[in-house]
């Protein structure tokens, strides 16, 4: 179960990271999709559905193997711990014939398990980790980020399982030794101690089992006759005594070496279900998942891209001189309220057309327009002023084509876009969509003018010539 | 029931386009002072769920508005077939090429979708619209008209008193400027236009308003892994013995260093585009930026510390806080007897400790490993000074400000100008001291954990926000 969960939580974090570079507008868009699937479905979603969901739509990957790494950890724990298990037993029960096998050096190996399986319980809780360079040195790859706050709680899951197969070994081995050894246990210490106090410990510590094993329990008498001292090593009590030890050595080991670490490995084994569930909850990338699946997905209406789909902007022609002229035409309000002097003078008729005048209105004056221009002698010409900022539109290109085809055909008509403040240039952007305009019409009769190009003084000359005549 | 439509239509080369572009979050719209640069009308829906709760069209600009008028005037007889003898016009017109686009503008219009005119309030009133906006009201549908400015000069005043005599309602709207709650308030009024459209209009604006929040705190989160990354980044490099030999110490450094910066720089930019494609900016003139940012304001530069990096004082204030809390953990092991003088002296070293070295922008140092197995490992990074940290956050939330305040209609190329003043002196003191304290566990090499990450992380959005307001009053 713990390993599920684990195993869920490294998934979980790998399609994270794998997530990384995605763009959240895509991720947001899956999950809430799948999201509204589960609803049509009648289900809640939740991180196993998702996963589900997200390993059926990609191809299977390779076993991740930080798991493998951590069952290979503790299967060495496992294995360390059942050699050390026989070997300890083999030291604590030497007995070659001469010296008692101390109890209490026994007692004090017990009492010694006990504190180190809960100092292991304790690290774990508080996730120090001080054999973390163990970890370095024989990790190849550095944990994961989800696995690191995990890593106290699945040491200690190691630690406890050789702690398990150590004292599983070692009660083995102590009843193996018990068979096949005349065994001869006693109790001994430097300290002031009377067989009383150390019955009344010893019955204290075999309170667990005294009732469903009473001969595991010593009796008084058997803590006075197996006491010796280093004088007098061979004691005076009966031999046969100093075997009936056997049965609460037996209890014990299993009491207190065994059954510690068999409950703290089914609590760290709790404890790792706990907090890897709680870990994958807390995930960062579980908060986003959560937010995306209950938030509708928007999508603003960017899908659609035509950025290449630019016009061609690139202008060829060129401004021309202002032509000499007969007809001036302000095309849509152009020049309102009044024309510059400098471009006004000279001509012999000057027309509005286009903006909101009628389309009847605009065919007079391409007819007066028309008979004025076949009047003039030599080069006949009109000029069209127009706003600069306005786009040349297609009613514009339908008065010329219409004057084109009355006119004279060698009539030059010059466009001259005018910029809101008369006495300054149009600006160069506008002046080019003009050229453009120009050069699309096909016409090379149509040029474009500047009126800043026209030499105002010639142009009033030619006025007052006008004027002579 | 039915989604509302809106066409965006006027004269060309006014913004239709850019208006689109604005509030469809689309910087792939062809954008250009060209007229004819739309030749077809496009949708932009807004979506939720897959469900439209208003639609955009993108419309080609009169070409023909007198001849179309009349044309129609022509063919009424009275006002209330007006709106029949627009469709006919369409019907008639399908394949005219010379009517082409008014029939594109004219088709959503036919179908039920609200006007949006168009005009450039830059430029003079002329009464040259006075026949598009008569088509339109010849139309019968709700309608709104935008005056946008594309130029420097302001007509608007002229321009909304005109308008007022033909639409409903008349709005100012920047395409390229306006700030996003101006986007929110135009589709407001969008919604206002018919009572049905109010209710999808205003869900609209809930869910853009959860978006841009949204993005602040996932743009946050970008900003904080890039300086977690940057901050403990290290160079490393493996040499043999014959290269260890060959290869002397300052070259060594000297190619580590390179790569040190170029890696960073990457990262950086990753950074940048990672963010970008957040708002959905995808094409951000970003190579000259690049270029402009890096001959003027290199990240490792001096010029970039004095920009971005902060002041001994703020160092010092935050070294405190910093320090404080390592020494209240030895009050907390003496059970409160040391009466807080822990936290106290924690504080004055983290202080000294800032204030002293703090100012400096020390490089990351060469490290070489000893001779093992015939080979060497040669380390340069992580860089050993906080400032490093805060010159690349204060480029990132400067990036990052200026992405979420550009419209999808700019063009521009985006100008990354630094900084005048310490603006994270603005950030409260608890954000400062998350940020501060993050900086130096990285430096340190000690990984970050899930939830100092998110400290980090909602410190960073703070210090956006601290940016922002000081970015407002600074205007």
């Amino acid at each position: 179960m713990p390993e599920s969960t684990i195993r869920r939580l490294l998934e979980f974090d790998d399609q994270v990271q794998r997530d990384r570079d995605q763009s959240p507008a895509f991720l947001h868009r899956r999950d809430r999709r799948f999201a509204l699937d589960c609803r049509d479905k009648g289900l809640a979603p939740d991180p196993d559905q998702w996963l589900q969901h997200v390993r059926n739509l990609r191809p299977s990957l390779p076993a991740d193997d930080t798991l493998r790494r951590w069952r290979h950890l503790t299967a060495g724990f496992a294995l360390v711990g059942s050699i050390a298990g026989i070997m300890a037993m083999l030291g604590l029960l030497f007995y070659d014939g001469g010296q008692r096998i101390n109890l209490t050096v026994i007692l004090a190996f017990v009492l010694l398990q006990c504190l180190l399986a809960a100092i292991t319980t304790i690290q774990a809780f508080f996730g120090w980790q001080p054999w973390r360079w163990l970890l370095r040195k024989f990790s190849g790859t550095p944990a994961s980020t989800a696995l690191r706050p995990l890593q106290p709680i699945l040491m200690a899951r190691a630690a406890h399982t050789g702690g398990l197969l150590f004292g599983i070994a070692g009660l083995i081995t102590l009843l193996v030794l018990v068979v096949i050894q005349d065994l001869a246990f006693g109790w001994s210490t430097t300290l002031d101690t009377g067989s009383d106090s150390y019955y009344e410990l010893l019955a204290f510590m075999a309170t667990p089992w005294h009732n469903f094993w009473p001969a595991a329990v010593p009796d008084r008498e058997l803590v006075d006759a197996t006491r010796f001292f280093r004088s007098n090593s061979q004691g005076a009590a009966d031999p046969a005594l100093w075997g009936r030890w056997w049965p609460f050595v037996t209890m014990l080991w299993a009491t207190y070496t065994i059954l510690p670490r068999l409950v703290l490995l089914a609590v760290t084994a709790l404890h790792t279900l706990i907090r890897a569930r709680r870990e994958l909850a807390r995930h960062p990338g579980m908060i986003a998942l959560q937010y995306r699946m209950e938030t509708p997905a928007l999508e603003t209406g960017n899908r659609h891209n035509d950025a290449a789909d630019q016009p061609d902007t690139s202008t060829r022609g060129q401004l021309h001189p202002l032509p000499d002229g007969q007809v001036l035409i302000r095309w849509a309000g152009a020049g309102e309220p009044e024309l510059p002097d400098a471009l006004s003078a000279g001509y012999q008729q000057i027309f509005t057309a286009g903006g909101n005048a009628s389309l009847e209105h605009d065919n007079g004056v391409i007819e007066k327009a028309g008979k004025a221009l076949a009047s003039a002698s030599a080069s006949p010409g009109a000029v069209v002023v127009t706003r600069s900022w306005e786009p040349p539109t297609g009613e514009l290109a339908d008065f010329l084509g219409q004057a084109r085809k009355s006119w004279p055909v060698r009539t030059v008509i010059a466009l001259v876009p005018m910029a809101a403040e008369p006495d300054q240039p149009p600006p160069e952007h506008q002046l080019s969509q003009w050229l453009r305009f120009a050069a699309r019409s096909g016409d090379s009769q149509l040029v474009v003018s500047a009126l800043d190009m026209a030499s105002p003084q010639g142009r009033m000359n030619r006025a007052l010539q006008e004027d002579h005549k | 029931m039915v989604a509302p439509v809106f066409a965006v239509v006027g004269h060309p080369n006014k913004g239709k386009s850019s208006i689109v572009a604005t509030l469809s979050q689309n910087d792939a719209i062809a954008i250009a002072l060209e007229p004819g640069t739309t030749r077809q009308r496009q949708e932009y829906p807004l979506t939720v769920d897959g469900k439209t709760l208003y639609t955009l069209v993108d419309t080609p600009g009169f070409q023909r508005p007198r001849r179309v008028l009349e044309w129609l005037e022509a063919h009424s007889v009275s006002a209330s077939d007006r709106a029949e003898t627009i469709e006919a016009f369409i019907v008639q017109h399908r394949d005219d090429r010379g009517f082409t686009d008014e029939c594109e503008l004219l088709t959503p219009l036919t179908e039920g979708a609200g006007i949006i005119y168009v005009v450039d309030g830059s430029v003079p009133y002329s009464a040259q619209h006075e026949a598009e906006m008569a088509i339109l009201r010849w139309t019968g549908r709700p309608s709104l008209a935008l005056i946008n400015s594309i130029g420097e000069d302001d007509y608007s005043d002229t321009w909304a008193r005109a308008l007022g005599q033909f639409f409903q309602v008349v709005r100012k709207f920047d395409a390229v400027s306006a700030p996003f709650e101006q986007h929110i308030s135009l589709l407001r009024a969008f919604g206002q236009l018919e009572p049905a459209w109010e209710r999808p209009l205003e869900q609209a604006t809930t869910f853009l308003l959860a978006q841009r929040r949204q993005r602040q705190v996932e743009a946050a989160s970008l900003i904080a892994r890039t300086l977690e990354e940057m901050m403990s980044f290290r160079e490393k490099r493996t040499l043999t013995t014959l290269q260890t030999s060959e290869l002397p110490d300052d070259e060594l450094a000297r190619q580590l260093r390179t790569s040190w910066y170029d890696n960073q720089r990457k990262r950086e930019q990753h950074l940048r585009i990672a963010i970008e494609k957040l708002y959905e900016h995808h094409r951000v003139e970003r190579q000259e930026a690049e270029l402009e940012w890096h001959s003027e304001h290199d990240l490792f530069s001096e010029n970039s510390r004095k920009a971005w990096g902060v002041n001994r004082r703020y160092l010092a204030t935050a070294g405190f806080g910093a320090g404080a809390v390592s020494g209240a953990g030895v009050d907390a092991l003496a059970l409160g007897h040391s009466l807080g003088a822990g936290a106290l002296v924690g504080g004055l070293i983290g202080a000294a400790g800032s204030y002293f070295y703090g100012d400096r922008l020390t490089l990351p140092v060469l490290n070489t490993g000893v001779l093992t197995n015939g080979l060497r490992t040669a380390t340069f990074g992580p860089v050993q000074d906080s400032q490093f940290g805060y010159v690349v956050l204060g480029r990132a939330i400067n990036h990052w400000w200026h992405i979420s305040h550009r419209n999808h209609a700019g063009r521009d190329l985006l100008d990354l100008a630094p900084a005048d003043n310490h603006w994270l002196e603005h950030l409260d003191r608890a954000n400062r001291q998350v940020i501060h304290r993050a900086l130096a566990r990285c430096r340190k090499q000690r990984a970050l954990d899930e939830k100092t990450r998110l400290a980090l992380a909602g410190a960073i959005e703070q210090a956006m926000a601290a940016y922002d307001n000081w970015r407002l009053n600074r205007a």
